[in-house]
């Protein structure tokens, strides 16, 4: 790849789900310069060793709405929030309010929960037609569940939360002025659930981070708990979401690999850490930054001051660091993975998505041990104009 | 071979949990979720899997040392 001729970015996925053919090759340079889909300029890192280290960096800011840093799409806000002061020490100081529901401890205690769920979505699907479509039948409504369960939305209001999510979550695939509704429908929503949490708490996150924001004034104000809440409530559905279904199809896709995996159902963690790796959701839009001075890449390469700085997650496929990157190992150790990132803006509910991918990769393989696509892999449809890129449908026969 | 010493900075931690999944008997959290050492100076079978806890810390905030001399934060086995 040329790497001072401007390449659009997200890069087109591969037909199958498999490992996009620019994903191979992008590494020959340590820095590409690509356009945004709002067709503003950004740097990628491509290296894992570099893009590892400046997760670690505090001359790339995280506040991308306070500085001139380039949009991902024109009429997207997503990470930009003037308002919210996403550098350290604020951020840290917030973010350590919201982890201690992410602890292990904490975890692990809400996984007889997430098993239960899986139970009954497969029970529906077991009682349904065939073939089933894995995204709508379980993918979706798993993570939904676990983190309204978490959070304490109530059940008459989920359908609704992720109508306005799905809108708000959209790049370029809706109206601008669609996207602008669901974002503020969604914002007044959360308005309404914090209130009626704060009028009668419950045994919930918000009902704690509230608590726990009165406790400790100044750590959280009102506002930067709704924002903390709206965030967690988009990161706990879509990004989980995606990666079930993906990892499924990419899993069917091989069935020697799925048999191998089936027959040694104690794999399930690697075989979701190697899935995570090798993930085909995702792309490293989540990472911008923006660079407070130049900065130097282990080659000597130079981050100009004032560039917008995508950190690549398709450094996951690294031959320097992950042997034969392009094998789905389902026993691969040292599995260092960049799909969650590093440093202090490392993935909040990473332990969280773990589990739930374990219980529902685990949970299908038991229930059913023929599951196979029901279609070729090439024909799975991706959705348009999304932030993330799952597939849209995955037909599954068991 | 020297003893094997485990620290980790709490202060650094941002409770990725991904030490405590690796090495439950070494590594917990308290209750804010901030990395705790429970085994200062945990076995010799265990050091390929502390060198692994230390490398995949997000933010580098384990280390493993010996005899005085840093072994494993983050460098190659």
């Amino acid at each position: 790849m040329d790497s001072s001729c401007p390449v659009s970015y997200p890069f087109p996925w591969a037909p199958a789900p498999d490992i996009p053919e620019h994903w191979r090759t992008m590494r020959e340079n340590p820095l590409l310069h690509v356009t945004l889909p709002s067709g503003d300029p950004a740097v990628l890192v491509t290296r894992y060793k570099d893009v590892r280290q400046l997760f670690a960096d505090e001359r790339l800011s995280r506040n991308t709405s306070r500085y001139p840093a380039s949009r991902i799409s024109a009429n997207n806000d997503l990470f930009g929030d003037p308002e919210i002061d996403n550098d350290p020490p604020r951020y840290l100081e917030e973010r350590s309010v919201v982890m201690r529901a992410f602890s292990a401890r904490r975890i692990e205690a809400l996984r007889p929960v997430v098993k239960q769920i899986t139970q009954e979505l497969m029970d529906a699907m077991e009682a349904g037609p065939k073939p089933a479509e894995l995204m709508e039948a379980y993918a979706y409504p798993l993570p939904i569940l676990v983190i309204c369960h978490m959070l304490g939305v109530p059940p008459e209001d989920r359908a609704k939360f992720r109508s306005l999510i799905d809108g708000y979550l959209s790049v370029t695939r809706l109206p601008d002025d669609e996207v602008e509704r669901c974002r503020v429908q969604y914002w007044d929503y959360l308005s309404e659930l914090i209130a009626a949490k704060r009028a009668e708490p419950g045994d919930d996150l918000i009902s704690e981070l509230i608590r726990v924001s009165q406790e400790e004034p100044g750590k959280l104000t009102p506002y930067q708990l709704q924002h903390w809440v709206k965030t967690l409530l988009i990161a706990g559905y879509v990004t989980t979401a995606s990666q079930i279904g993906t990892s499924m199809a990419v899993l069917l896709h091989r069935p020697e690999v799925a048999e191998d995996l089936k027959a040694n159902l104690e794999l399930v963690p690697s075989a979701v850490e190697e899935l995570l790796r090798f993930q085909i959701m995702g792309t490293s839009l989540g990472s911008l930054r923006y660079a407070l001075e130049d900065i130097e890449l282990l080659d000597g390469t130079v981050i100009p001051k004032g560039a917008t700085v995508m950190l690549s997650v398709e450094s996951n496929m690294d031959d320097d660091v992950f042997e034969e990157p392009l094998t789905l190992d389902i026993r691969r150790q040292d599995n260092h993975h960049m799909t969650f990132g590093a440093g202090i803006h490392f993935c909040a509910g990473a332990a969280l998505a773990r589990m739930e991918l374990q219980e529902a990769t685990d949970g299908l393989l038991r229930r059913f041990p023929n599951l196979r696509l029901a279609v070729a892999g090439e024909e799975l449809e991706r959705p348009v104009g999304g932030f993330l890129a799952g597939y849209a449908r995955i037909p599954v026969k068991w | 071979m020297g003893a094997l010493r485990v620290t980790a900075d709490s202060s650094t931690c941002v409770t990725s949990s991904l030490c405590v999944y690796r090495l439950a008997q070494v590594f917990d959290q308290d209750e804010q979720g901030r990395v705790v050492v429970l085994d200062e100076n945990p076995p010799e079978g265990l050091r390929r899997e502390l060198l692994r806890a230390a490398r995949g810390c997000p933010t580098g905030s384990i280390r493993v040392e010996e005899a005085g001399e840093g072994v494993g934060e983050g460098v190659d086995e």
